[in-house]
């Protein structure tokens, strides 16, 4: 029997172990002779071996490797109907003995992953999988690695059964009861409005405001065409013309009364909504910003800008929208309908029945006329973004439409997506022209016919004219609040759309976090070292691998390496930008998952081939790092990093807007300036991250000297893929995917001919090819040694 | 140069794409069902053939790696090789680039900015959630590749040859 403790082991936390199947699936495997009794790992796979869909579970102990195929059907528990359970059935169970495994691999094609069992030399595929698992099954493959070298595998808490979701049972995220798809949107209504609270006072009196302005446009019709008609013009009392005329005033300077204590509602109930909602908004946008500052590294990059910077504008305005335009006339349409129906009862019972009787079908007819609209719309909208991305490439890539003479070509792609756009818009246009008048002509048919009735009952003497012309009217009101009514759904739908979205960012969880007992560090020594590193990006994808790697504090260590060899995941690493797989990243001997975030980011610096300057003045962005610095130390660092000479060329010097819209600066220049930023940062470690890639050799000189200036007396991790930069390491280290292939000074790896002398043979030949014939300033420590060996 | 290296092999005709002919190259299914290659008299136990143009020209310019992907060279047209060699291409090809290919679109919900299809593959029915339309649906030609948010594929082979029901629900998705 495997050992079922955990056995201690640094770095794993220590669990309590759990069944690795659940019970039915584990009585199911007994019963076609699988004892799963001493099983320690599973992995749930979805195809075969032929890349069929079938339910597949693996898992092994210390006797073997176990294969199951079979089916998984959720369905709704007999006795408890609220409850899910998983019905198995497992048709086939393949067994291999563990000493006839060395060890698994793991193949990803475009739309599956393959596990195949390496014997002997010999590859044998064990199943397929959709890509989606590849994290799940890479996860079995490191478990399985560390149970047949340690003969032990310790729990890990990313093992458990996912939380599932209760209509379906498919995996939801953690602390809720319904998966994406089953998520009511009452939920999300409920979340937004208590963004409202603290205006509940305000709403208050907003509701009842809205609720007096549609009983007011209720009254009028009684006054304007009942009264008018039954009272006035028809003069059923003979009053005299005075009289008449007296009434008639009345009449009309109460309309106009009511008219004017409508308008005042409205705009009482505009002037609140107008200062609630900003405020709230306000919330909301901070509320977003702050929940993505607050976001690790890894959240923006697998987001692009755009989409981030829509959750920010149009997502919160979709939501402003809806709440100051779309719920005040929910709230006014059906106070309307509701008030409207009530006195078109009390005018005429049977003729309010049969306009009811044609109701259903008028709102039947609005909502398959909203939904077809919404494919149209939505295809249009599609063109549009399709345009709109082609403008927006246009305009990027000008100088490679020139260059290349395509402009023709590239008016002719547009054309092409404005001829869709058109023809999109066109059948639009052409579906609302039929659909609205058929509506009108429904509307039309429902009055004659309430017309025709009502004018045999006023024929009879059961109703008067003014009665049946009031009614008319009553009728005419239903219409838009109907029409709205039956669109609104398609407008909550996208604000509650918008609100999910929003809500996402707000519940992410960064992947950064602090302690809650982390140390302080403010001042570090400034000692690095990677022990048994190990990092991924991708489940399945390793970018790091059992690296090890150690820097003195006050040293220099360089290291280079191919595009994609993980030179600058190292320094993501270091500066804790995100965190190791497996291993860890030590600064003066503390893991930096312990550390202070802030004591990290004040002592590790890094100058980047990505400079970013913000908008704002040159001095602004000099002191970034620094917000209180003097101008005494913001002009010190700039001679520092050789950046004060061309600044004080700027029209505004010091003053000068960089960033967005600002002076133009070269890469150098602005390089120049992003170093003065590290400068006045006075970093313990400084990480240079190809700060001289694509630099011309004057510019990367003259940034060499302010670095030269900026590593005095700090740890510093040098990341280049000119060797030339890296002279003054006092070691070396040689990066290959993952893993350090070369450790040792500048001398010693040119002696070792090994890849850093091909790569240096490499760069020199390339230079040589270019008319620079002296490498590395002409000194090369190797000349010697190849001569005296020829 | 004593260690063999020299910077000036590296030259337009060892960067040029070295094209394999049924001359220089055959092709074989090995046993544990791997597909093996003997180029130019040296046998690769196990190679992997990799699409240049998976989706406009899937029968043309397949790269050949071996196992540690390093190029062996390049098929410029699968059909030049003989019938039982081509089999054994396709088939590698087949499983490394296989997509489920949906037959039917039983519906497509859209809730919340994620789109739910339920489809059949086969005689499979399979839920998947689709976000980002714009990117994670693409059309070419007449095919359409629907990527989950999982970053499985899904493949309709020819929109125009499903039920008409199911182009009718896909159909507000396309460009």
């Amino acid at each position: 029997m495997p050992e079922r403790k955990p056995p201690k082991k640094d770095g794993f936390p220590k669990k309590k172990k759990e069944p690795v199947f659940p019970p039915a699936l584990c009585a199911e495997l007994n019963k076609a002779g699988l004892d799963t009794d001493g099983l320690v790992f599973c992995c749930t796979g979805d195809m075969d071996n032929e890349a069929c869909y079938r339910d597949a579970w693996l898992a092994f102990d210390k006797k073997g490797f176990y294969t199951a195929f079979g089916k998984a059907e959720v369905q709704k528990a007999k006795s408890r109907k609220k409850q899910l359970e998983t019905k198995y059935t497992v048709d086939e169970i393949i067994s291999v003995p563990l000493d006839e495994i060395d060890c698994f691999e793991l193949e990803q094609y475009v739309s599956t992953g393959r596990l195949v069992l390496n014997y002997n030399g010999e590859q044998t595929s064990v199943t397929r999988f959709s890509i989606g698992l590849a994290g799940d099954f890479d996860g079995f493959k490191k478990a399985f690695d560390e149970f047949k070298e340690t003969g032990e595998y310790v729990y890990h808490s990313e093992d458990k059964e996912p939380n599932r979701c209760k209509k379906c049972g498919e995996p939801c995220p953690p602390g809720q009861e319904y998966c994406r798809k089953h998520n009511k949107s009452s939920a999300t209504a409920i979340r937004l409005f208590k963004f409202f609270g603290g205006h509940w006072a305000q709403i208050a009196v907003i509701l009842l405001l809205m609720i007096l302005e549609a009983a007011v446009s209720v009254i009028v019709p009684q006054l304007s065409t009942r009264t008018l008609y039954d009272k006035v013009f028809a003069n059923p009392d003979g009053l005299s013309q005075e009289q008449l005329l007296k009434m008639l005033a009345s009449l009309v300077l109460g309309i106009a009364g009511i008219r004017i204590v409508r308008v005042l509602f409205q705009a009482a109930d505009n002037w609140i909504t107008g200062s609630i909602m900003p405020r709230i908004m306000f919330n909301l946008k901070t509320k977003i910003f702050n929940a993505m500052q607050r976001l690790s590294l890894s959240f923006y990059s697998s987001k692009q800008t755009g989409s981030l910077m829509d959750r920010i504008l149009r997502d919160a305005n979709n939501i402003y929208n809806f709440f100051v335009d779309g719920v005040p006339r929910i709230i006014v349409s059906t106070a309307t309908m509701a008030g409207v129906l009530v006195v078109m009862f009390r005018m005429s019972w049977r003729l309010t029945l049969i306009a009811l009787f044609a109701m259903p079908v008028l709102f039947a007819t609005l909502v398959l006329g909203d939904r077809l609209f919404r494919n149209m719309h939505h295809r249009a909208w599609r063109y549009y973004a399709k345009i709109s991305s082609i403008t927006s490439d246009n305009i990027n890539g000008q100088r490679v439409i020139k260059a290349f003479a395509r402009e023709d070509d590239e008016f002719e792609n547009f054309s092409r997506a404005s001829e869709d756009l058109r023809k999109a818009e066109l059948r639009l246009s052409l579906a609302e022209a039929t659909l609205f008048p058929m509506l009108e002509i429904l509307v039309f048919l429902l009055s004659t016919v309430v017309l025709g009735i009502g004018g045999t009952m006023v024929a009879k003497g059961r109703m008067t004219v003014g009665t049946l012309l009031s009614y008319i009217v009553y009728l005419e009101m239903l219409k838009e609040p109907f029409g709205f009514m039956a669109w609104v759904s398609n407008w909550w739908s996208r604000c509650a759309d918008s609100a999910q979205r929003v809500f996402e960012v707000c519940d992410a969880k960064p992947d950064i976090t602090e302690k809650e007992n982390a140390v302080s560090m403010p001042d570090m020594r400034g000692d690095v070292e990677l022990r048994e590193l190990d990092f991924e990006y991708e489940p399945a994808h390793p970018v790091i691998r059992k690296m090890n790697l150690k820097i003195g504090a006050g040293n220099m260590l360089g290291i280079v390496g191919k595009t994609g060899a993980g030179k600058t995941t190292i320094a993501n690493l270091i500066s804790r930008l995100y965190d190791a797989k497996e291993g860890s990243v030590l600064i003066d001997g503390v893991d930096v998952r312990d550390i202070k975030l802030e004591d990290i980011r004040r002592n590790v610096g890094m100058v980047s081939q990505d400079i970013y300057l913000f908008i704002g003045s040159v001095a602004d962005n000099i002191r970034y790092a620094k917000p209180d610095a003097t101008m005494d130390e913001v002009i010190a660092a700039a001679k520092a990093a050789s950046a004060h000479e061309f600044i004080m060329k700027l029209p505004d010097a010091y003053e000068t807007r960089v960033g967005s819209g600002g002076q133009r600066l070269s890469g150098g220049e602005r390089q120049r300036i992003s170093i003065a930023r590290t400068i006045i940062q006075n970093p313990k470690i400084l990480i240079l991250d190809e700060a001289t890639a694509a630099m011309d050799t004057e510019t990367e000189r003259r940034i060499q000297t302010s670095l030269t200036s900026l590593k005095k007396g700090r740890t510093t991790i040098a990341i280049a893929h000119r060797l030339s930069t890296l002279r003054d390491s006092d070691y070396l280290a040689v990066i290959d995917e993952g893993k350090v292939i070369e450790y040792g000074t500048y001398r010693e790896l040119l002696q070792q001919k090994g890849e850093f002398y091909k790569q240096y043979k490499i760069q020199s030949e390339a230079l040589k090819t270019i008319g620079i014939i002296s490498y590395d300033g002409g000194a090369e420590p190797e000349e010697d040694d190849e001569k005296k060996e020829e | 140069m004593s260690d063999g290296f020299d910077s000036r092999k590296i030259s337009p005709e060892t960067l040029a794409a070295e094209y394999v002919h049924p001359e220089n190259c055959t092709f074989a299914t090995a046993q544990n069902g791997f597909l093996s290659a003997t180029i130019n008299g040296t046998l690769y136990k196990r190679v992997i053939l990799s699409r240049s143009l998976p989706l406009n020209f899937p029968d043309d310019y397949i790269c050949i790696t071996d196992a540690d992907k390093n190029e062996l060279g390049i098929i410029e047209h699968i059909s030049e090789f003989p019938e039982e060699q081509q089999k054994a291409i396709n088939n590698e090809l087949s499983q490394r680039y296989y997509c489920p290919v949906v037959d039917e679109i039983i519906s497509v919900k859209d809730k919340m900015g994620n789109f739910y299809f339920d489809v059949k593959i086969g005689d499979f029915k399979k839920s998947f959630t689709v976000k980002d339309i714009s990117r994670s649906i693409r059309q070419m030609g007449n095919s359409v590749y629907l990527t989950d948010i999982d970053g499985n594929r899904f493949k309709i082979e020819d929109y125009e040859k499903i039920p008409p029901k199911s182009r009718r629900k896909i159909e507000p998705y396309l460009y």
